[in-house]
């Protein structure tokens, strides 16, 4: 069997892009094996399938069994996980659009899970950053990598805050 | 009285409830787990309500926290739940409000 792993990055408010570029993948004959560090694809080839895939966000340990066995129950093959991401796959009939949030309301609540993560780790990020700056000294190149960090951490939230309004409007 | 009061007004700020959770209040008369609940709510609803698992899995969470289901036993890594008697009094006048609009409802197919 022919396996490639492919280098692909996608931001945590691009997860509709990737359910999407992963179902093409399917359709071109290639289908997600395995996921582990991020942006890194494992793909088997395989016959061309209309599979849809879907991320759920969860980082809950104590019920993670009880969690995955509802999906699996419900027809979804779990993946894999990556730092939360959790992925999943079930076979389109008749290109049938496949869902594993059935309302706007839930769905908002995964994106609130994804920013309460990045609000609690932002301190730590900073500090990490604070750390290696007093080690290496402020250079220039350090303060363009750190202002660039901050600013893409800004923007991330407000993609995903931006995210939650619609599906909560939609309600 | 002042209990009567007191219990609506704790029953008055879970409602209304939305479709999906009425359903799934009312299939936990018994004690199910999540993929049991889905095949129940669908039936009942006549295939009108479908509940994905993300959403049923943020539900019982949500309803467990609110102490309006509880944990009723494991089978195989399945966690069982059951409503409680608070749960019960929520989907109780849940159901008394759509009943009084459905009543209200009930010349709209002359429209």
């Amino acid at each position: 069997m022919t396996t490639i792993t492919k280098f692909h990055w996608f931001w945590a408010w691009d997860d509709e892009k990737e359910e999407a570029w992963l179902r093409e993948m399917s359709q071109n004959g290639w289908h997600l094996s395995s996921v582990g560090i991020p942006g890194f694809y494992k793909f088997d080839q395989g016959f061309s399938k209309d599979y849809v895939y879907r991320l759920d966000f969860i980082r809950d340990r104590k019920d993670y069994d009880n969690y995955l066995q509802l999906f699996i129950d419900t027809g979804w093959d779990h993946l894999g996980e990556m730092g939360g991401w959790q992925y999943f796959r079930m076979e389109s009939i008749n290109g049938e659009n496949l869902e594993i949030y059935s309302d706007n309301e839930s769905k908002a609540n995964k994106y609130q899970r994804i920013l309460l993560l990045l609000v609690i780790i932002l301190p730590l990020v900073i500090n990490g950053l604070m750390i290696v700056s007093r080690r290496r000294g402020i250079s220039d190149v350090f303060g363009i990598i750190f202002i660039g960090f901050i600013l893409i951490y800004i923007y991330g939230i407000t993609r995903i805050l931006m995210r939650i309004g619609k599906l909560k409007k939609k309600i | 009285m002042d209990g009567d009061i007191k219990m609506s007004k704790n029953i008055n700020k879970y409602l209304p409830l939305t479709e999906s959770t009425a359903y799934i209040l009312l299939a936990l008369k018994q004690p199910l787990h999540g993929y049991g609940v889905m095949q129940k709510v669908e039936i009942m609803s006549e295939n009108t309500v479908k509940i994905g698992p993300g959403t049923l899995y943020g539900a019982f969470s949500t309803l467990e926290a609110e102490g309006l289901i509880t944990k009723a036993g494991e089978e195989d890594r399945r966690k069982l739940f059951v409503l409680t008697s608070k749960g019960q009094e929520v989907i109780k006048e849940h159901i008394r409000r759509i009943e009084i609009l459905a009543k209200n409802g009930a010349g709209t197919g002359n429209w």
